[in-house]
């Protein structure tokens, strides 16, 4: 009987970096592959304890990292994947619809979907409701040259969130630290989005 | 006349001489009083006028100094440069972590303005509809 209870917590103890990475959403293989192709790539994976630590960091004098302090607060993960090509066409509609469909189940609900014919920008966005509170984003933005996928584990502030993207019509985005993809598209949006 | 008289004279201080010179032996107990006194003497505590940094002068005292300063010295310079690793480590995060939420939030920024031009596209052409 012990030996069982003792192989049972050796098991959770195992699977536990298991189940804490499944907050992570899994990549199909050949998306992974991207970075192989892109000229950028950016890649950054946050857990809870993590956040924590770098909100530490951030100054209470820059309005947008006091923004930021506010935003993590109760996060529990922060997960991005950006890939940048010099090309369009380096990934294929397949690979974004298997992407998608991992928040098909009834724990995820689309609240936008943006589907471009002639720009080629598709834009996915998802949240998750637990107990009719929302529990995560997950934000897709299949662009010709740029791929995203956004994963934010945790209750969040969406317009304040949009509000880092930049306001009126300048972005608080560093350009050097960027994809310029991202940051063309965010200049077209606020043009499309006059506030 | 005088003559006589003179030689008296020096006869009687080359007596006087004599007997004030004349050899005597020392007292029975004197190296005993001598050896009395030199130990008297020895026994009075001295009045140091040292400075703080005399207390160097013993080596064990001495070594052990350098070797606290030293050991201060490493702890320290370990110290300050796992803080520096940190901070280091604590800016990269804080950028990453930035960069992660603008990111976030221009793509947020984007699907609004989809939404919002789809949205405007629509009303035009109702409006067009409704003119028509």
């Amino acid at each position: 009987m012990r030996r069982t209870v003792s192989h049972a917590i050796v098991i959770l103890l195992l699977a536990r970096p298991m189940l804490l990475r499944a907050q992570e959403i899994k990549l199909p293989p050949d998306v992974e592959k991207l970075s192989v192709k892109a000229k950028e790539t950016v890649e950054v994976n946050m857990d809870g304890p993590m956040l924590r630590w770098a909100s530490k960091f951030l100054s209470a004098e820059d309005p947008d990292e006091q923004k930021a302090a506010k935003l993590i607060t109760n996060l529990k993960g922060l997960y991005v994947r950006s890939f940048e090509f010099d090309n369009p066409g380096a990934y294929t509609s397949a690979e974004v619809d298997q992407l998608r469909a991992q928040f098909s189940s009834p724990l995820w609900s689309r609240v936008v979907g943006v589907r471009s014919q002639r720009e080629g920008d598709n834009v996915d966005v998802f949240f998750k409701l637990e107990d009719e509170r929302m529990a995560g984003i997950v934000i897709i933005a299949a662009e010709a040259k740029e791929l995203t996928v956004v994963n934010i584990v945790g209750p969040i502030d969406v317009d304040e969130l949009a509000d880092l993207g930049g306001e009126f019509g300048i972005p608080r985005l560093n350009p050097k630290t960027l994809p310029k993809s991202t940051m063309k598209s965010i200049a077209k949006a606020e043009k499309g989005n006059p506030k | 006349m005088t003559v006589p008289n003179q030689h008296h004279d020096m006869n009687q201080i080359e007596e006087l001489l004599k007997n004030a010179l004349r050899r005597q032996d020392a007292p029975p107990d004197f190296s005993e009083q001598v050896l009395a006194r030199v130990a008297e003497h020895n026994s009075v505590p001295r009045v140091r006028h040292d400075t703080w940094w005399s207390i160097f002068i013993r080596p064990l005292v001495r070594w052990s100094a350098i070797t606290a300063t030293a050991i201060s010295l490493v702890v320290g310079g370990i110290h300050y440069r796992n803080a520096r690793r940190e901070r280091a480590k604590g800016e990269a995060a804080k950028q990453q972590l930035m960069l992660a939420l603008r990111i976030a939030g221009s793509k947020l920024q984007l699907a609004k303005a989809k939404v919002n031009e789809i949205n405007a596209t629509q009303v035009k052409k109702q409006s067009s509809s409704e003119q028509e």
